[in-house]
């Protein structure tokens, strides 16, 4: 059981020493908010309330009753409260949520789509919201953290999320927007499930890779390349003083290709949670917890905001590949494979131009975009896979010795 | 996880390195590959290297030295040290730090992790000498 409680109001309870407060429980998640006050979000109060079908059966004299009746495809309902008529709403079917953005998407065939959605951090639950938005049908989680405390406040979950499993969260989010998506939720680390991995990457029709480690992103890869599948690699870089997007399509440059490209700077990748990036190795074990804590430097929602939504974009745009939507004309200008962003003119981006009179210089808040070439010889996707045998420290080495006289079988009895 | 054909391009280069007593894979077929690595140091002494391979190519394998070395104070080389390179030890065996998390890449060869370490023996031996951090001589892993 996971309990979270509030301690501003303990402070504000009076001092007759007893108060009756509630625990709000996320059923069958065993995730507990303690409250001295019933905390005011949705679904706050529960009472019964009877379904009757058909006109003849009696109303009962107090709370809810909603009365209805089959009619052809539809139904007919009136709502009653202690037998007095109610006027009704209806929450919207599947086919009336998305009417309105018909012509722009094909909504349709969003509704037959997959997508898979690596990492459910800042990015992971914005860009899964925004395509639930657009009428995606149906959509696989893979996480295994919880919403805490440092990753709430640029991400989609709000404070009652505290402690759910970041796809269980996500997913109600999902539903919020779109309760007839299919929300499949993996809690796991792909590292440790290759074969839930590559099964749900063949499910796939696209994926979004939304991690913050390599380590997830080079696993990732080779189940795309398996199964031919495009994928959305998205991050910010230090402090979300930028980020950048990079887009894999089958039979194209690979993220390995893309590493060892002069664009790509793996170094300064934003760290937003220490235990993540200790466990990844980003932050070394060595590193102190005050030196840590000064590498743990997040950007605001704000900045990347611009990163999700071009993400969101691509998405689309490759989820209607070869439909005639509003977002035809997008393929033939979203035509690169990496994209750049910068909020503020700092590090790496210090020597782009100011935003006034920019002219033809790189300059803020503007995309640029980037064709990779694939590596032939990348050890990922490469016909003629070439590895790094690290020439330069062999010669600082020079010559191994006479290693004639070693014998494995003896020196193993050391323990190896 | 390793690939058979990554396996076989790993075993190209070694082949072509390496006199083959010096290296043998273990376990290749189970969740927790790992390989064995003979080195003698310029000075002439046998050391070997467990090179863990359960992630890889996709993460930085762990290398152990298989025993527990001591520093020049007669101090276990078994926890996290950023001047001697070392991670925390496990099942009695001293841990190398041999790659900085930023520039490892799948690209790497089991070989020159190897050697990497093998550097590292190098610079311990220094270390015993002059009793300088191996940090002074790494200066820093690239
Ligand atoms: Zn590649």
């Amino acid at each position: 059981m996971i309990v979270y409680l509030n301690k501003e109001e303990l402070m504000t309870l009076p001092d007759t020493g007893v108060a009756d407060g509630v625990a709000c429980e996320w059923e069958g998640e065993e995730v507990v908010h303690l409250h001295a006050r019933p905390p005011r979000h949705a679904y706050g109060k529960v009472s019964p309330c009877r379904f009757i079908r058909g006109g003849t059966g009696e109303l009962p004299p107090a709370g809810f009753c909603v009365r209805y009746e089959r009619e052809g495809d539809g139904v007919k309902a009136t709502a009653f409260l202690d037998g007095k008529e109610l006027p009704l709403n209806f929450i919207p079917s599947r086919s009336e949520l998305f009417s309105r953005s018909k012509g722009i998407l094909e909504v349709g065939a969003l509704a037959q789509k997959r997508v898979m959605i690596v990492g459910l951090g800042s990015f992971g639950g914005q860009i899964a919201v925004e395509l639930a938005k657009a009428g995606v049908g149906a959509f696989a989680l893979l996480d295994f953290d919880r919403m805490e405390l440092h990753n709430l406040s640029r991400h989609i979950c709000s404070v009652q999320d505290l402690g759910r499993l970041k796809t269980d969260a996500v997913a109600d989010a999902i539903l919020g927007k779109n309760p007839y998506a299919e929300v499949e939720r993996f809690p796991v680390d792909i590292n440790r499930e290759p074969v839930l991995l590559d099964r749900e990457t063949a499910r796939a029709d696209l994926v979004i890779c939304a991690t913050d480690n390599n380590t997830s992103r080079f696993n990732l890869t080779n189940a795309l390349l398996r199964r031919a599948k495009p994928c959305l690699y998205g991050r910010a870089v230090t402090r979300a003083e930028g980020g950048d997007v990079f887009r894999y399509r089958p039979g194209g440059p690979c993220y390995n290709c893309l590493i060892g490209n002069g664009w790509f700077e793996s170094r300064d990748e934003e760290i937003t949670d220490e235990a993540s990036a200790r466990r990844s190795g980003r932050i070394a074990a060595y590193v102190s917890p005050e030196d840590a804590s000064a590498m743990v430097q997040v950007g605001l929602s704000a900045d990347i905001e611009p990163i999700c939504n071009l993400m969101v974009k691509l998405a689309l745009v490759e989820l209607s590949r070869g439909l005639d939507t509003g977002l035809a004309q997008l393929e033939d200008e979203l035509v690169y494979d990496y994209y750049m962003w910068a909020n503020r003119r700092e590090r790496r981006h210090a020597n782009w131009a100011p935003f006034p009179n920019a002219a033809a210089k790189p300059t803020i808040l503007r995309w640029y975009g980037a064709r990779i070439a694939r590596n032939d010889g990348c050890a990922v996707c490469g016909g003629h896979a070439e590895l790094d045998t690290g020439d330069e420290i062999e010669s600082r080495l020079g010559d191994m010795g006479d290693t004639s006289g070693i014998n494995l079988d003896e020196v193993a009895g050391q323990g190896g | 996880m390793m690939t058979d054909d990554r396996y076989q391009l790993e075993l190209g280069v070694l082949s072509r390195k390496l006199s083959p007593n010096l290296y043998r894979f273990f376990d290749l077929d189970t969740d927790e590959p790992y390989v064995v690595f003979g080195a003698r140091t310029n000075r002439g002494n046998v050391y070997t290297l467990r090179i863990e391979l359960d992630d890889f190519p996709e993460s930085i394998p762990k290398v152990f030295v298989t025993r527990m070395l001591k520093d020049k104070r007669g101090h276990d080389l078994d926890s996290c040290s950023a001047t001697m390179h070392t991670l925390t030890s496990e099942n009695g065996r001293t841990r190398i730090c041999h790659f900085g998390f930023d520039s490892w890449h799948p690209e790497v060869s089991i070989y020159k992790v190897f050697i990497k370490s093998r550097l590292w023996l190098e610079m311990y031996e220094q270390h015993l000498r002059t009793g300088k951090d191996i940090d002074y001589y790494l200066n820093h892993q690239d």
